[in-house]
């Protein structure tokens, strides 16, 4: 039996609030927020597979990108694993837990059985932090659940070799060292900066249709066909309660990220002495509240059924609108950091 | 559970958050009084069985009367798990407004 002294906290969303956490359990405070800003997650894209009948999106940048960032800005070294045995990643789990290692394990959410079956679903690219063992149970830290719990070594050895979209493949990983005069407030000065402009540069410069701005637009121009590529009422409903799920239930923090966005805005503005930024909080602040009213109205009109062109016109048009004001915004906030 | 510094939310409070929730969602087979005050209002609730959309539909209204924000659905749903809890985040949330 084994249990590393681990703080755990709830977290909006699970890769930013594990990063947070790991960094925590090694002297290095920084929020959750910070997190998102400074690795400049910001973002919007539009996929579209062949084998989807409607488009999705999404609000952040691509798992793991967070880790990547947070590694390259401020000197810290990520030890990270795949495993194609799960004997060989279980032992190496082990073997991490037993030297006090805290250790992130990639899992399908669906198998996190102290989580209430109603909240999970197959998710292949959520992140918990295995923190102990009793027996032949791990204690974990996930940050969607309220305290640290168990789960058995059987679950986490499905959720660890889902398969599908992101499998895991036993990804892991634990903070191997930090700089060595440890992460200074000089260091995350200059990577909230880069942060910004790496988030706002994404969401306004990159050339790529289905990236940024562009990809918000050509998100909302979409859904007007929907109607017509749908093969009944229900599954159009599903593909409009999709958008509402994807703002504000897939660990977001609400608004698709925009609230935690503006968080990280007041905290850059207090760190960096930089008043603007706390303008540019409330402003964002403000429009994630639209996303979250857009995603009020697609659920409101999923649930009742009520799927009519000129509705498919109003989603278009409010997104579309959510487009202008997000450009503005983003070249606005360019501009203070260039 | 409530810390010490945790103001202990009114009788009164708890009986506007049930008509603001009926209100909200339009209920009309339900008086505030059928609401248990600690009862989850979602699942295995016999009176309400409310949904994530009405989660979201009570958030939104939570932020329009007393001005309080839940940025945050997973946070959210832990505060808007019954009335007392309700009750608890917007009493604690006016006394932070205060300075108290």
């Amino acid at each position: 039996m084994s249990r590393i002294p681990f703080e755990h906290k709830l977290a909006a969303h699970c890769e930013s609030g594990m990063l947070s956490a790991l960094l925590k359990h090694k002297g290095v405070t920084l929020s959750e927020p910070m997190v998102l800003g400074l690795t400049g997650a910001i973002f919007f894209v539009f996929i579209k597979t062949p084998h989807m009948v409607f488009p999705v999106f999404d609000m952040r940048s691509r798992p793991g990108d967070m880790r990547k960032n947070l590694g390259k800005r401020l000197g810290i070294r990520f030890r990270t694993q795949n495993f194609r045995d799960p004997a060989k990643a279980r032992a190496s789990l082990d073997s991490l837990v037993e030297q006090g290692i805290p250790t992130t394990v990639q899992v399908d959410m669906f198998y996190m059985d102290y989580i209430p079956s109603y909240m999970r679903t197959h998710f292949n690219a959520h992140f918990i932090i295995v923190v102990g063992k009793e027996g032949n149970d791990f204690l974990v830290s996930d940050c969607y659940y309220p305290s640290i719990s168990k789960l058995s070594q059987e679950s986490l050895d499905k959720a660890r070799f889902a398969k599908s979209d992101f499998a895991p493949k036993g990804f892991q990983f634990y903070i191997e060292s930090l700089p060595q005069n440890g992460v200074s407030e000089t260091a995350i000065k200059d990577a909230v900066l880069t942060g910004i402009k790496q988030g706002a540069s994404n969401m306004i410069k990159l050339p790529v249709p289905f990236i940024g701005i562009k990809g918000m637009r050509r998100f909302a121009d979409n859904i007007p066909s929907w109607p017509k590529i749908a093969r009944n009422a229900d599954a159009l409903s599903h593909a409009i309660m999709s958008i509402h799920i994807t703002l504000e239930e897939r660990g977001t923090g609400g608004g698709g990220f925009r609230f935690m966005y503006a968080s990280f805005l007041q905290e850059a503005a207090r760190l960096c002495n930089r008043p603007e930024f706390s303008d540019m909080s409330k402003r964002i602040m403000a429009i994630g509240d639209r996303w979250r009213e857009i995603s009020l109205f697609v659920a409101r009109i999923g649930k009742d059924r009520d799927l009519g062109d000129n509705r498919m016109q109003e989603i278009r048009g409010m997104i579309r609108s959510q487009a202008d004001q997000e450009e503005a915004f983003f070249k606005d906030l360019l501009a203070m950091v260039k | 559970m409530p810390d010490e510094a945790t103001p202990v939310p009114s009788p009164e409070l708890k009986a506007e958050i049930k008509k603001l929730i009926i209100e909200t969602l339009k209920i009309s087979d339900v008086k505030p009084e059928d609401i248990d005050d600690s009862a989850s209002l979602f699942e295995n609730n016999p009176v309400l069985q409310l949904d994530s959309v009405d989660a979201l539909e009570i958030v939104m209204a939570l932020q329009r009367t007393y001005g309080v924000h839940i940025d945050d659905q997973n946070i959210g749903r832990f505060i808007i798990k019954s009335v007392d809890s309700i009750a608890e985040f917007v009493a604690k949330e006016k006394a932070k407004a205060s300075g108290k």
